[in-house]
């Protein structure tokens, strides 16, 4: 076979598996990826698919300690015998959360960073920094501190820093999680210029494919491990028939809101330091309903959370819930509120449980059998219904959640879904914010958009604003691909 | 505490020298109240530390409001010295007999703690740590090292914003942490800081692999694109170092006090 011939990639019955996990991550798994491709990888949580990138670039197993079998060639290169750091010139890594990745205190020096580590010339240093930031249209930030970019910015920057390394790969690992709507679009905006300007070759894994469509991707669905569908995709009715757009149904309205006040903000403003984060906002939210907040990054959603739990207090207005009222606040990162060293005594922390109680309350969120293991040692997926799990056991009157859908499964999202409706059922007044706007659309009574020019009402009214405003992303249409 | 002990970007006074030249003020105030003896020097230290400070845009108020910890820990430290030093001529009592020689020997531990603190304070508000990293590189430190210090210096924000995440949701749920008890110390320890150690201990990771992934340690050297420039700042420092040598140097042949 001439070189000419063979696959830029070559996996061939690749296994990989985890000291502390019985089952292999990856099992068996072949693969071969043309130059110039673009792969959408997409799958459950825990499907295998930020192992497949990891093993990929080289990291598994010589920096993340793994038994591997099988083989990965890069150009007719086994990844195992070149170092990550060689390897690091073909393929290159955008890993799901930008803040996770900046080695660096300036945009100019984290671009730079990558080609100054190849010994380039200064010149080509610089000229390498300028095409990577005009590529993905940060040239304006090229002074500034990493700690003061916005989230998209940082994914930009990520993305920019990769760029400039000049790989013949781009692997990009769920690189819109973490991105408010808008900049996950600018994300895949950006594959596209990249795809129709340089034919780089792209391996994208992620949940949300509408978007990718346009690149005219090949599908690669994994589960457990192993690949079980390929397929070209490009319309979003492919998506649909293969089940890998989640549709949520429509929640009904409550045919009579429960009596009595959930939870009222009377004109609350709040800023930092100079700038002005939310600016009089007044709500009104029943007993049992869901309020959904969606926005840019860095427009307050979280910092409303926070004063609504009362951990800030308002410069202006007040917020005013019921007397005695319980909160319970689900934070963005599971790890950030688990505080014990077992499942069992996690529960604990609020209140001693009969041993039925707490097997009927592990079995709700499906971690039967782990009472006894760690709480950091569970995946994303257990850890954020173990929090949810705790959060609900105090059966709060308000409900507070911060992205709580962010790298979780169809499966568990469903899950999430039915805790918070059981919850307003039994009269929580619930904010939800999320960046998954068809969710948002589908299960909330109101919609408050926070950013520039805030809106509060129905979820109707506020994406037809939203449409007027040009904002599409914002929009659960644009994810629908009814404005793709 | 950590937020206000944080570079600030200026463009006054000491913003305006390389960190080489800011190396070179902060030595030599570090040799004046280290080699003298004297406390007039030190208190001359202390009122040009001060002086840089407001010259370099800062607010006298302010950088003496940041410090006053610093502050009270040197009264603290004077006060011990006084009470506790009975060599030298008995002075008045207060109890205690307080001499001159422990007055004298208060004030200069007092004086020394303060400038060395204030001087490393004002150095930190006034030198880009990123730049300051890149200067030690190419001034010889393997480069390896060198970015151990700009990682320290990107985790701090970052442990800023976990340790302020965990203490909000242990008050959401309720948990109350105590440190006055070795149970409760215990406690609260295992609640706070394991939640931010295992963040932390992501984050290395991730960081690692993104360091390797570019490259990072490929070559025995690395390209070193930003270059320092040595300007009419940094002779201004190299002068002010010159003479805080120089007066120190001659503080100790003429003893004065």
């Amino acid at each position: 076979m001439s070189s000419s011939r063979r696959p830029l990639i070559e996996i061939e019955n690749l296994t990989v598996g985890f000291p502390d996990r019985a089952q292999p991550a990856l099992v068996d798994l072949s693969e071969r990826i043309e130059r110039g491709e673009v792969v959408a990888i997409t799958g459950p949580s825990g499907c295998g698919k930020s192992t497949l990138c990891r093993a990929l670039t080289g990291f598994i197993p010589e920096m993340l300690p793994a038994r591997v079998s099988g083989a990965i060639r890069i150009d007719d290169r086994s990844v195992w015998e070149t170092d990550p750091a060689q390897l690091a010139t073909r393929i290159g890594l955008v890993q799901q959360d930008p803040d996770a990745q900046i080695c660096t205190l300036n945009v100019w020096q984290e671009v730079a960073f990558g080609p100054e580590n190849l010994c380039l010339a200064p010149e080509e240093v610089r000229r390498r920094v300028e095409a990577a930031l005009d590529a993905v249209s940060i040239a304006h930030l090229v002074e500034r501190t990493t700690t003061t970019l916005s989230g998209g910015e940082k994914q930009r920057l990520a993305v920019a820093a990769i760029l400039a390394m000049q790989p013949e790969v781009l692997l990009l690992d769920e690189p819109t999680a973490n991105l408010d709507p808008e900049g996950a679009k600018a994300v895949f905006d950006l594959l596209d210029a990249l795809r129709k300007r340089e034919g780089r070759t792209l391996i994208v894994v992620e949940h949300r494919l509408g978007p990718l469509l346009p690149l005219g991707p090949r599908l690669l669905v994994m589960d457990r491990g192993r690949i079980v569908l390929r397929r070209p995709t490009r319309r979003h009715e492919d998506l649909v028939a293969l089940g890998l757009r989640a549709h949520w149904e429509h929640r009904p309205p409550p045919v009579s809101p429960l009596a009595g006040m959930g939870l009222r903000l009377e004109e609350v403003s709040f800023g930092y330091e100079s700038s002005s984060l939310i600016e009089q906002l007044s709500i009104d939210l029943c007993p049992g309903e869901i309020l959904g907040v969606i926005g840019p990054n860095g427009g307050g959603k979280t910092t409303l959370l926070r004063l609504i739990a009362g951990l800030e207090k308002p410069d202006g207005g007040r917020v005013v819930r019921p007397e005695a009222a319980t909160i319970g606040m689900v934070f963005q990162h599971p790890h950030q509120q688990i505080f014990e060293r077992t499942v069992q005594q996690e529960f604990a922390i609020d209140g001693p449980m009969s041993p039925d109680a707490f097997e009927r309350a592990l079995c709700a969120a499906r971690l039967t059998g782990l009472a006894k293991i760690a709480p950091f040692s569970l995946s994303l997926g257990e850890q954020r219904r173990l929090t949810i799990a705790t959060t609900l056991r105090r059966a709060p009157d308000i409900l507070l959640l911060d992205e709580p859908f962010i790298g979780q499964d169809r499966h568990n999202a469903a899950w999430i879904i039915a805790q918070i409706l059981a919850a307003c059922e039994r009269g929580a007044a619930t904010v939800l914010v999320s960046h998954d706007v068809p969710l948002v659309a589908s299960l909330c009574d109101r919609v408050l958009y926070l950013g520039e020019d805030a809106i509060v009402g129905d979820p109707e009214v506020v994406f037809s604003e939203l449409t007027l405003r040009g904002q599409t992303a914002f929009t659960p249409g644009y994810w629908e691909g009814k404005d793709a | 505490m950590i937020t206000r002990l944080a570079y600030r970007v200026g463009t006054r006074g000491l913003h305006r020298a390389s960190p080489a030249g800011n190396v070179l003020v902060l030595s030599g105030f570090l040799v004046a109240v280290l080699a003298c003896p004297g406390v007039l020097v030190k208190i001359g230290a202390l009122v040009l530390v001060l002086g840089l400070a407001v010259l370099s845009g800062e607010p006298l108020g302010t950088f003496l409001r940041n410090i006053r910890f610093v502050v009270i820990f040197a009264l603290v430290l004077f006060i011990a010295q006084a009470l506790s030093n009975r060599g030298g001529t008995p002075l008045f009592s207060l109890g205690v007999s307080i001499t001159d020689q422990g007055l004298l020997a208060g004030a200069q531990m007092a004086l020394r703690f303060l400038v060395i603190l204030t001087s490393s304070f004002l150095f930190v508000l006034v030198t880009d740590p990123d730049r300051l990293a890149h200067t030690l590189i190419r001034l010889g430190i393997p480069y390896r090292y060198g970015f151990v210090f700009i990682l320290a210096l990107r985790f701090v924000p970052f442990f800023q914003h976990e340790l302020r995440t965990v203490r909000e949701a242990q008050r959401v749920r309720g948990i109350r942490t105590s440190v006055r008890n070795l149970a409760g110390l215990q406690r609260a320890v295992r609640y706070t800081f394991v939640p931010v150690l295992v963040s932390g201990l992501m984050r290395v990771d991730s960081i690692a692999m993104s360091m390797k992934g570019r490259c990072f340690g490929l070559h025995p050297r690395r390209t070193t694109t930003r270059k320092e420039r040595w300007g009419g700042a940094d002779w201004t420092a190299a002068a002010l170092f010159a003479v805080l040598v120089g007066v120190a140097v001659l503080a100790r042949r003429q003893s004065w006090l």
